[in-house]
């Protein structure tokens, strides 16, 4: 620790202090002046100059030095430096990162205050020149105190944490101080991570490499896995029964720790009313299932919880979720008037669903109008070529959302005005030589073919091909080729219109081209192909605390199951959000703010302002069910992992970084008034005193002239 | 008698003459007043009587011509008379900013007195029959007056509105005044003589080569002799504006040696130069300087 200044070139001017002696010796005294015939004569007298050279008021030029000195040093900035006292230390000046566990397991027990109380050690011992950042991280991370040196702000930022109801994820944590170590200046760095080290957050590909010099240090919380059970998940079995859909809630429960087994009461509620109960008991360290009596669902959603009896960690004894009725995709399919069997296995192959997922309505007629062919998901065309007209309203419907399957056949085809709507152009049948082709190439990466992705999950390569339809594909960015023969030639292509697609089969989808209705494929291949077309998606029936949801994109949330009444809050400019917690928001069209972030467990309600005859839309929202998984993570083994890079920071770094330091210190202490107002009460003093003396001179004079 | 000399006397004390306005009546007062305090009338053989002809030249006053003897001879002669014969008499008055002061108020300041001193002169001269002219200068010639025998008055008024205009320069201005003395005469050099020695004695040798009889009138204010006692002041030369802070006190006895050893210099080289040097006090009466005129100026005209 010593005195410092943050300008020191300023001192130079120092040397005007020779100004006031200067002055004093070399001031003529302004208020007597004799005139005189001639001064060549005194000038020759030798006394003159050692009369000039005299100091007479000693305490007055002590005083005007002393101003002067006072005001340079105000200008050169002074300031106890402590950077010394810290470098003896070892330490430097330090960036330190605390990472805070806030995910929901650190409710349990009393980890989150020590984890509270560890964080306020951490950020205690602060140097002068150190400064420090709190980030809170389950899911995400949220950085509450961004590098700073201000011990009050990080206190409050770790006093007003709270946990979330997120699960853990180290990743995103460890990237925000990865961000803020390397954007430091300063010499040296450290990252301290509190948690309770769950092992399901951790991947060991994270791909963090901190700044090379960063020194990590863990503290843990907690004294590893408690006896805990929880509902791992909620399965809604969906079967069809009379016309009437009905429901059967599958619940997996899960219990870690513990060693005797242990019985549970497992409730099922809808609407908040119990509905079903069911006592199951559970080993230690297992798992075990309930399936609750078929429910039937109406037209309304209908919010449902299953619960068991609470434990160490009550977060994950409940699971919620929206029962919505389902809806069929409808399916309509186009044959010729003479060929009608040419749709059979097409037409069977979508009729085998347990939960009646495709409503098929077969016809050998025109193309449906108006209202019939906008209450039609999918239009299937087996061998059926469009006319112009019917080429032209088809277009408009695909490019309203509407999904279409053109199975080419002999006379499959469409008119002049398919051009940007179909992917290509399809030309005369051409006959596969000898035993026939195979689908060589399939898009696995595409939804139609990834289920068929993994090893015995479906072999196209059985299926052979003696006939089928040239197919010249249009290379557009919209248009892709999803399927091919031996010879590279397309069999399956498809083409985005507006909202909706259009897919093209070259061959046929019955037994006389080819063997693939044969094929044990060929059904799951049906489903897959028309459930693409018809865009929908499967229907969440809750969500993951720290999700987000788009209220504003309609068909985002009735593929998210957010039921009928999505399309009416998704179009109307303003929505209320109530939220678990009885709190509300309001969400408008602006540029972020139409994003629900689903932060809280429980029911979310959305609904438009003053449309109280519109039921609103529940979205159930759970904790992150891996989050139960208590199982610890050995710290050294994040350490370990944690690659470093190199050393970011230079040397010329760390002098800007300490040069700032000094800067800052001197703001903070800001000598400089003190020593300008110290300078300025001194030059008063020096006035009234040097007025007091002049007059004192003057009077004296007088007197001699007088006498 | 006694009486009318103490009268007199004190009449010519310098800072009684401060209240008389007029130069011309100053001056014929205190000659007056002088001569009748001496009782002695001043003959000194001068007279307006014709003393002989000679031929005339271009240039010569036409009003001189001999009309008679030009009729009777046919040639041009000029009549010259006896008062022609006497001396040219020149006033040098030093007018410079150094002789525009006073250590007292109630005292004349030396250009004041040296008014007083000339015109005085000048007066006494002229009752003498000398042609009188006059020459105010600084450091350059501010105004001339050829001698003649009625210019007495011109002098008088040139010496009246003479006013100080800057620095002196004793050298340079008698440079110039020479190319007017053509004839032999006497120049009366009133001046405090802020000049080093050299200078002087080097103009004055300038006009001793013009055949100039020269009476050195050096002024000097009691203030100029000894500093006023007191604590610190600037001094401020009069001519330049220049100040230096000076304790008087503890100057004073220096500055006398300076201010004597200087006087005595100039006195040991006019001496040796022949030139007539007369220390004049200002507050001193105006007779004691026509005591020493009037015998210098016997015996010039002895030496003549």
């Amino acid at each position: 620790m010593g005195l410092g200044f943050l300008v020191p070139f300023a001192l130079a001017a120092a040397a005007a202090i020779v100004v006031p002696i200067v002055v004093h010796l070399t001031r003529r005294r302004k208020s007597k002046v004799l005139r005189f015939p001639s001064i060549r004569f005194i000038e020759k007298v030798p006394y003159r100059a050692e009369s000039r050279r005299r100091i007479h008021h000693w305490f007055l030029l002590a005083l005007r030095a002393l101003a002067i000195l006072l005001i340079v040093a105000a200008f050169a900035r002074p300031f106890v430096d402590r950077t010394d006292q810290a470098a003896t230390a070892g330490i430097g000046p330090t960036e330190r990162v605390v990472l805070l566990d806030n995910s929901w397991s650190m409710a349990l027990g009393e980890r989150w205050a020590d984890a509270q109380e560890l964080a306020r050690d951490a950020v205690s011992d602060l140097g002068p020149l150190d400064r420090a950042s709190v980030v809170l991280f389950a899911r995400g991370a949220d950085a509450v105190a961004r590098a700073t040196a201000e011990p009050i702000r990080l206190r409050q930022a770790i006093d007003t944490a709270r946990v979330s109801d997120e699960g853990t994820a180290y990743g995103p944590g460890l990237k925000l101080a990865q961000a803020i170590l390397e954007e430091s200046e300063l010499p040296a760095r450290e990252l301290v991570i509190i948690s309770d080290f769950q092992a399901q957050g951790w991947t060991g590909e994270e791909g963090i490499v901190l700044p090379g010099d960063t020194e990590v240090r863990t503290l843990v919380v907690g004294d590893g896995p408690a006896d805990n059970a929880a509902v791992a998940d909620v399965v809604l079995n969906r079967t069809q029964v009379q016309g009437r859909e009905r429901v059967s809630p599958a619940v997996r429960l899960v219990r870690t720790g513990g060693t005797e087994p242990r019985e549970v009461e497992v409730v099922l509620s809808l609407d908040g009313q119990p509905a079903q109960a069911q006592t199951i008991t559970l080993p230690g360290e297992g798992a075990d299932g309930v399936v609750f009596d078929p429910v039937t669902v109406g037209g309304d959603a209908i919010q449902g919880t299953v619960s068991i009896t609470e434990d160490v960690l009550p977060q994950d004894d409940i699971a919620r979720f929206v029962l919505s009725p389902g809806r069929a995709e409808r399916v309509r399919i186009l044959t010729p008037p003479s060929a009608g069997e040419r749709a059979f296995f097409v037409e069977r192959a979508l009729g085998i669903t347990e939960a009646g997922e495709f409503d098929v309505v077969s016809t050998t007629g025109a193309i449906p109008s108006g209202e019939a062919l906008e209450n039609t998901d999918v239009l299937v065309l087996v061998d059926r070529a469009l006319t112009g007209d019917e080429t032209v309203r088809v277009a408009a419907w695909v490019a309203d959302g509407g999904g279409l399957v053109l199975v080419a056949g002999e006379r499959g085809g469409w008119g002049a005005g398919g051009a940007g709507v179909f992917p290509g152009a399809l030309g005369g049948i051409e006959d596969r030589n000898g035993r026939g082709e195979r689908l060589a190439t399939l898009e696995y990466e595409h939804p139609i073919f990834e289920v068929f992705r993994g090893p015995r999950q479906g072999d196209f390569s059985a299926a052979r091909f003696y006939r089928a339809r040239t197919f010249d594909v249009q290379a557009s960015d919209s248009v892709a080729i999803l399927a091919r023969f031996d010879d590279g030639s397309p069999a399956l292509a498809e083409r985005r219109t507006g909202a909706g697609r259009v897919l093209v089969w070259s061959s046929t989808l019955d037994a006389t081209w080819t063997d693939l209705a044969l094929q044990p494929v060929f059904l799951p291949f049906v489903h897959e192909l028309v459930r693409y077309a018809s865009g929908s998606t499967e229907a969440f029936e809750s969500f993951t605390a720290g999700q987000v949801i788009d209220v504003t994109d309609a068909r985002a949330m009735e593929s998210a199951g957010l039921g009928q009444v999505a399309e009416a809050i998704a179009s109307s400019e303003d929505r209320v959000v109530m939220t678990p917690s009885g709190g509300s928001t309001q969400l408008s069209d602006g540029e972020s703010s139409h994003f629900l972030e689903l932060s809280e467990a429980g029911f979310y309600e959305i609904r438009p302002p003053g449309r109280g005859d519109l039921r609103p839309v529940s979205v159930a929202v759970n904790v992150d069910r891996g989050e139960s998984d208590l199982t610890p993570l050995d710290p050294e083994e994040m350490v370990a992992a944690l690659r470093t890079g190199t050393d970011v920071a230079s040397t010329a770094d760390t002098e800007r970084a300490m040069a700032l330091r000094r800067a800052d210190q001197e703001r903070r202490q800001s000598w400089w008034r003190w020593l300008l107002l110290a300078a300025f009460g001194i030059l008063i003093i020096e006035t009234v005193i040097s007025n007091r003396l002049s007059r004192a001179t003057a009077r004296s004079g007088h007197a001699r002239v007088a006498s | 008698m006694e009486r009318t000399a103490t009268a007199s006397a004190r009449f010519l004390d310098p800072t009684v003459l401060t209240r008389i306005g007029n130069l011309e009546v100053l001056a014929r007062n205190v000659v007056d007043g002088f001569l009748n305090g001496i009782h002695k009338a001043p003959y000194l053989g001068l007279s307006m009587d014709f003393a002989q002809h000679r031929p005339y030249v271009p240039g010569d006053d036409i009003r001189h011509l001999d009309w008679r003897l030009f009729a009777r001879t046919d040639r041009y002669y000029i009549k010259q008379f006896e008062a022609e014969t006497n001396t040219d008499l020149m006033a040098m008055v030093d007018v410079s900013d150094s002789m525009d002061w006073t250590s007292d108020d109630e005292r004349p300041t030396k250009l004041d007195y040296a008014r007083y001193l000339a015109a005085s002169l000048l007066y006494l001269s002229r009752r003498q029959r000398d042609r009188v002219g006059c020459i105010t200068f600084d450091d350059d010639i501010i105004e001339h007056v050829p001698p003649a025998g009625r210019h007495l008055e011109r002098c008088l008024q040139t010496l009246e509105r003479s006013k100080p205009r800057g620095p002196g320069n004793l050298k340079s201005a008698i440079y110039q005044a020479v190319a007017g003395l053509r004839k032999r005469g006497m120049v009366l050099l009133i001046s405090d003589l802020y000049e080093d020695v050299d200078d002087v004695i080097a103009a004055i040798r300038y006009l001793r080569a013009r055949r100039q009889d020269v009476i050195v009138f050096h002024l000097l204010d009691p203030g100029e002799r000894e500093l006023p006692a007191g604590d610190a002041v600037s001094f401020e030369d009069a001519e330049t504006g220049e100040q230096v802070p000076v304790i008087p006190s503890k100057l004073r006895e220096g500055y006398a040696t300076v201010i004597g050893d200087h006087v005595e210099a100039l006195r040991r080289a006019l001496v040796r130069e022949q030139v007539d040097f007369v220390t004049v006090d200002t507050s001193t009466p105006l007779d004691h300087a026509l005591f020493a005129y009037l015998s210098l100026r016997a015996r010039a005209t002895r030496r003549r």
